[in-house]
């Protein structure tokens, strides 16, 4: 009987990864599949020289300038001239600080235009006209829904993985606690997906359903955790708070002009946050980086990092326009002198390339990267001058093996590379590993504990679903609503890569070991909530987010707004 | 937007570079799997766990020398043979370090990559390890080793195959007994000495001077010294055992004369001695069937005049293992570049499948063929005018160099010592024995080279 079970267990176990496989494919496929062509809705002619421009974004820069999405070779008109844009409500332009002006129906343009079909906008010495697309005739717009895999089949095919993983920790431990953790995941998932689609009308589902494959893993690592198995409810908690966060912020930066109403209020308090953190925080495992109130402990620095993706793509005005990076470049050095301050070296790094990121696709400019990386350089220096001893925190990089690191600060690298190799493609099973017992498994060592309990395949599937996230985010940076959404995207994600590359080089002793979490996976209701918040940055430049939303709030303005405005800017 | 997509190349780069580090980490585990997960601290495998499926362990005769029955881990029959194997087929512990079941755990063990230690019990097979070793050979040093704690080694300097890498004092991995800790007894049970341990060499040492005088000193041949068993060197005093009267390189090895080989070191000089130990494997460590052997070290950086001279004799502080002296003599015995002795003959392949045997490659030259030549007839002329055949068993034709180690100033026994070799054809042997505390390399070391020299020409001969 007992070896049934081990033999069902094992089956259990190759099953899992291709089932897994089988769902991070159907993800991707339908995201690609759901992404509409490149086609332009207008056109802006001009009728002297018989030229069409095609405008094929949501913002569009004009200018003589090569890389403008709209070129016009005209000498009267500035590099940057300005900026078409698409709202809710319609087509208008910016004047981007221009020399000659922007003029529409010759009218000198201040501030942000309404332009509707048939318009004149002239730029210097051309003349151009807004007209509709031909391409666009029988078009429903610039958003049109596409085949994609339904949400509740792809929630059905997670559900299955989770039971497969909730069999074989029943086989593997005699016990039946996953139980409640695992079921309660489950229904947290439906009801997750019945409010998104019914209150929120999100139709599409994929990158949902990706993030909760990697907590619904998490969870269940945590549920078959030998050393505190309770760890499984806090995880269950924080994913529906992440759940939770994710969908307010979806709420939160639908409109940009909220955006950028908030954004000076969620800079201070992102600095707020970091600073009482430093004097009200904790020190545990050499990081003063947890505020602990009550049975609650919280890592306020991992909350800082969406208020920081926020500022950080946030602060522009005019859009699209070489713009003063120094309020951005005050925040940053700030918030990563305050990390510093607190001995969260890893956070810092992950702050200080998030802010490299922001920094080079807000202005372009290579010398402000240079200057931030000399910068960081020299600091490093002078800190390792002053604090020699910091470095010895990571002595034991690329020497582990060595008889004084390996027993002593290369310890949990050391067993988490003895126990991946043990577990080979498959694992031991869950509950079954030894890496649990090593201190941090189930954080900064998860990865290997994946490794081992559930094989390598899986191990490397949430690599791939994370590094997937910032291909897509990459994707869909010109078909994303504003300028905002495609750099937050790009950020958040990008954030969660080098994140994931510390966790997983850490441990595996290819960087040094700076105990950050692995996204969605490690165990850690902060990580988890940030995780999610970050995800909604991503989740908000595919234009398809907001596009149910719309529908219904078309409806209701239709009645009582211009006909022009209403058929020209319909973009549903 | 498009500059936007433009300027999200970096982010893009950042993940390929992400994508490139998990290829790397693929790569690596690829290469050192099977090394991490034989790990001795391996919780899969330690505490007999793993140990109850693996394999046999047998040596070149295909006796069994450990195997599993009924999930239980079991030894030789015999007792002395499975005491005298212990040091390198180990316990079912992991307290050996360099026991084929602790080195070889992952394999025993049913390890492979695909699977890792994932498989059901059913499914698992452990692979078998044929061992080079002689367990009759392994059994006669054991039981000529007897009380003494010491180590032995012989191999086969023409194909590197090791037939004897004897080591006490031992245990009975079936009984282990329960003072194994605190018993002094037993220190140092878990230790293979004949590959971990090292020892100052005593006069085994002036082969490494010889040699160094034959490669740098120019006047050898015409360097002779007048011995009246006492002198000095740098005002401190040099002695010899006794008297040796007048002595050219070839007599003051047949009767050791200190003060002769001190006079050629400093002659000689720090950098020149040093350079030939490095040559002859001193300072440095190597890998044998994947575990690190001990160092021999010859550090006389700090040195004075005096001390240099000890050190020629291998006193002061020279340190030496006793597979580092085996592969001296082999190296003398085949030209000045020793074969690298290894013990593991074959691991079978997956379920069972047999795969070839090992075999093993040359070590770096230690010596010309000139300088080898030489040395080889003074360690003839050593047993011939010395020793005697007879000495050695006298079944085989045997060149050898005792020697005899001082341990301290506090009249502790001196440590003996014999390393040498066999000229037969037919069995190629080089050989080195250490009786800690042994007292006169003639006298305890030369029998348990007599016992397992013979013990080897009667397995290879019968």
């Amino acid at each position: 009987m007992e070896n049934i079970g081990m033999l069902i267990s094992f089956l259990l176990r190759v099953a899992e990864p291709v089932m897994a496989i089988i769902i991070i494919a159907v993800c991707f496929a339908s995201l690609k599949g759901g992404r509409r062509e490149e086609h332009a809705l207008v056109v802006l002619d001009n009728d002297m020289d018989k030229v069409s421009y095609p405008v094929l974004f949501w913002e569009n820069s004009i200018g003589r300038s090569r890389s403008s999405d709209i070129v016009i070779n005209d000498p009267a008109v500035s590099r940057d001239h300005a900026v078409l844009l698409r709202r809710n409500d319609g087509w208008f332009i910016t004047d981007t600080g221009s020399k000659s002006g922007v003029f529409v129906n010759g009218q000198q343009t201040t501030g942000r235009c309404a332009v509707a079909i048939g318009d004149i906008i002239t730029l210097g010495d051309t003349r151009l006209v807004l007209r509709r697309s031909v391409t666009a005739a029988n078009r429903q717009g610039y958003v049109k829904e596409t085949k994609r895999v339904p949400g509740p089949v792809i929630l059905g095919l997670i559900t299955i993985y989770i039971m497969m993983m909730l069999l074989q920790s029943v086989i593997n431990m005699d016990s039946t606690f996953a139980l409640i953790p695992a079921m309660g995941f489950i229904a947290s998932m439906f009801i997750f997906y019945a409010i998104s689609y019914n209150v929120f009308k999100r139709r599409d589902f994929e990158l949902e359903s990706l993030a909760l494959l990697l907590s619904g893993t998490g969870i269940m690592l945590a549920a078959t955790h030998n050393t505190d198995s309770r760890q499984a409810y806090v995880q269950l908690a924080a994913t529906i708070l992440g759940m939770i966060i994710y969908s307010f912020m979806i709420w939160f930066i639908e409109v940009p002009d909220r955006v950028m109403k908030w954004h000076i209020i969620i800079s201070v308090g992102a600095i707020i946050l970091l600073a009482s953190t430093l004097v009200l925080g904790t020190v545990q495992h050499g990081a003063k980086n947890w505020i602990i109130i009550g049975p609650l402990s919280v890592q306020p620095s991992e909350f800082a990092k969406i208020a920081y993706i926020f500022v950080g793509a946030s602060t522009l005005d005019v859009l699209q326009t070489k713009k003063s990076l120094t309020e951005f470049i005050i925040v940053s050095a700030i918030s990563v002198g305050l990390l510093v301050l607190m001995s969260d070296f890893g956070t810092a790094v992950i702050f200080f390339v998030t802010f490299l990121i922001i920094a080079f696709m807000r202005s372009g400019d290579i010398k402000t990267v240079i200057l931030a990386i000399t910068a960081a350089v020299l600091g490093v220096i002078i800190m390792l001058s002053v604090k020699p001893y910091i470095a010895d925190r990571f002595a034991a990089w690329g020497h582990v093996w060595e008889p004084e690191f390996a027993i002593g600060t290369g310890y949990q690298q050391v067993n988490s590379l003895i126990y991946s190799a043990s577990g080979g493609l498959f694992g031991v099973g869950l509950s079954r590993g030894y890496l649990q017992y090593v201190f941090a498994s189930e954080n900064d060592l998860v990865f290997c504990l994946m490794c081992e309990e559930l094989g390598l395949i899986i191990a490397l599937l949430t690599a791939v679903v994370i590094g997937g996230l910032m291909l897509y985010a990459r994707g869909v940076t010109t078909r994303s609503r504003s300028t905002f959404y495609s750099i937050a995207a790009c950020s958040a994600a990008g954030l969660l890569v080098f994140q994931s590359a510390l966790n997983i080089f850490g441990v595996t002793d290819i960087l040094p070991l700076t105990g950050v979490t692995l996204p969605f996976v490690s165990y850690g209701g902060s990580s988890m909530a940030s995780c999610w918040g970050l995800l909604a940055f991503i989740k908000a430049a595919d234009e398809r987010t907001y596009l149910h939303r719309h529908k219904k709030v078309k409806k209701l303005k239709n009645n009582n707004i211009r006909t022009t405005v209403e058929t020209e800017s319909s973009p549903v | 937007m498009k500059k936007t997509r433009t300027r999200a190349l970096p982010v893009l780069l950042l993940t390929l570079a992400f994508f490139a580090g998990i290829a790397y980490f693929i790569f690596n585990l690829t290469i050192h799997a099977s090394e991490w997960v034989s790990t001795p601290t391996n919780g899969h495998l330690s505490d007999n766990e793993g140990i109850e499926l693996a394999g046999s362990v047998l040596d070149r005769n295909g006796v069994v020398l450990a195997y599993t029955e009924d999930g239980e881990r079991k030894y030789n029959e015999d007792y002395a043979t499975r005491c005298a194997c212990l040091p390198v087929v180990g316990d079912s512990s992991v307290n050996n370090s360099t026991a084929v079941q602790t080195v070889y755990r992952s394999e025993l063990s049913g390890y492979n990559f695909i699977f890792g230690l994932g498989l059901p019990d059913e499914f698992k097979s452990g692979k078998n390890i044929t061992l080079t070793i002689d367990s009759k050979i392994q059994k006669a040093a054991y039981e000529a080793l007897g009380n003494n704690k010491g180590a032995a080694v012989l191999y086969n300097y023409k194909t590197g195959e090791t037939l004897c890498l004897a080591s006490t004092p031992v245990y009975d991995p079936m009984n282990v007994p329960e003072d194994i800790e605190t018993n002094d007894a037993y220190d140092g049970a878990y230790i293979n000495r004949a590959l971990s341990a090292s020892y100052p060499p005593g006069s085994t040492f002036k082969l490494v001077t010889a040699a160094a005088a034959l490669e740098y000193k120019d006047d050898i041949d015409s360097f002779e010294y007048d011995c009246n068993g006492a002198d000095e060197i740098g005002g401190k005093p040099v002695t010899c055992y006794e008297p040796n009267g007048h002595v050219d390189l070839k007599e003051a090895m047949k009767t050791s004369c200190n003060i002769y080989f001190a006079n050629v070191a400093v002659d000689l000089g720090k950098k020149q001695m040093t350079e030939q130990a490095k040559k002859m494997g001193f300072n440095q460590n190597w890998k044998l069937d994947g575990i690190v052997t001990g160092t021999s070290t010859y550090d006389v950086s700090q040195a004075t005049e005096n001390e240099l001279g000890w050190s020629g004799v291998g006193q002061y502080s020279v340190m030496e293992t006793p597979v580092n002296m085996a592969m001296i003599s082999a190296a003398i015995a085949s030209g000045g570049t020793p074969v690298k002795p290894f013990f593991v003959k074959n691991i079978s392949g997956e379920f069972g499948i047999p795969t070839p045997d090992r075999t093993s490659s040359k070590a770096k030259e230690m010596m010309s063929k000139d300088i080898s030549d030489r040395l080889s007839d003074m360690m003839r002329y050593c047993v011939e005018a010395n020793y005697g055949d007879w000495s050695f068993g006298g079944s085989l034709k045997v060149c050898a160099k005792t020697g005899t180690a001082e341990v301290s100033d506090t009249g502790e026994d001196a440590h003996a010592w014999v390393t040498g070799f066999s000229l037969d054809e037919d069995c190629p042997f080089a050989f080195s024995v250490i009786v800690e505390h042994g007292n006169s390399g003639y006298r305890a070391a030369v029998p348990v080279a007599a016992a397992i020299l013979e013990a080897a020409a009667n397995s290879v001969r019968s």
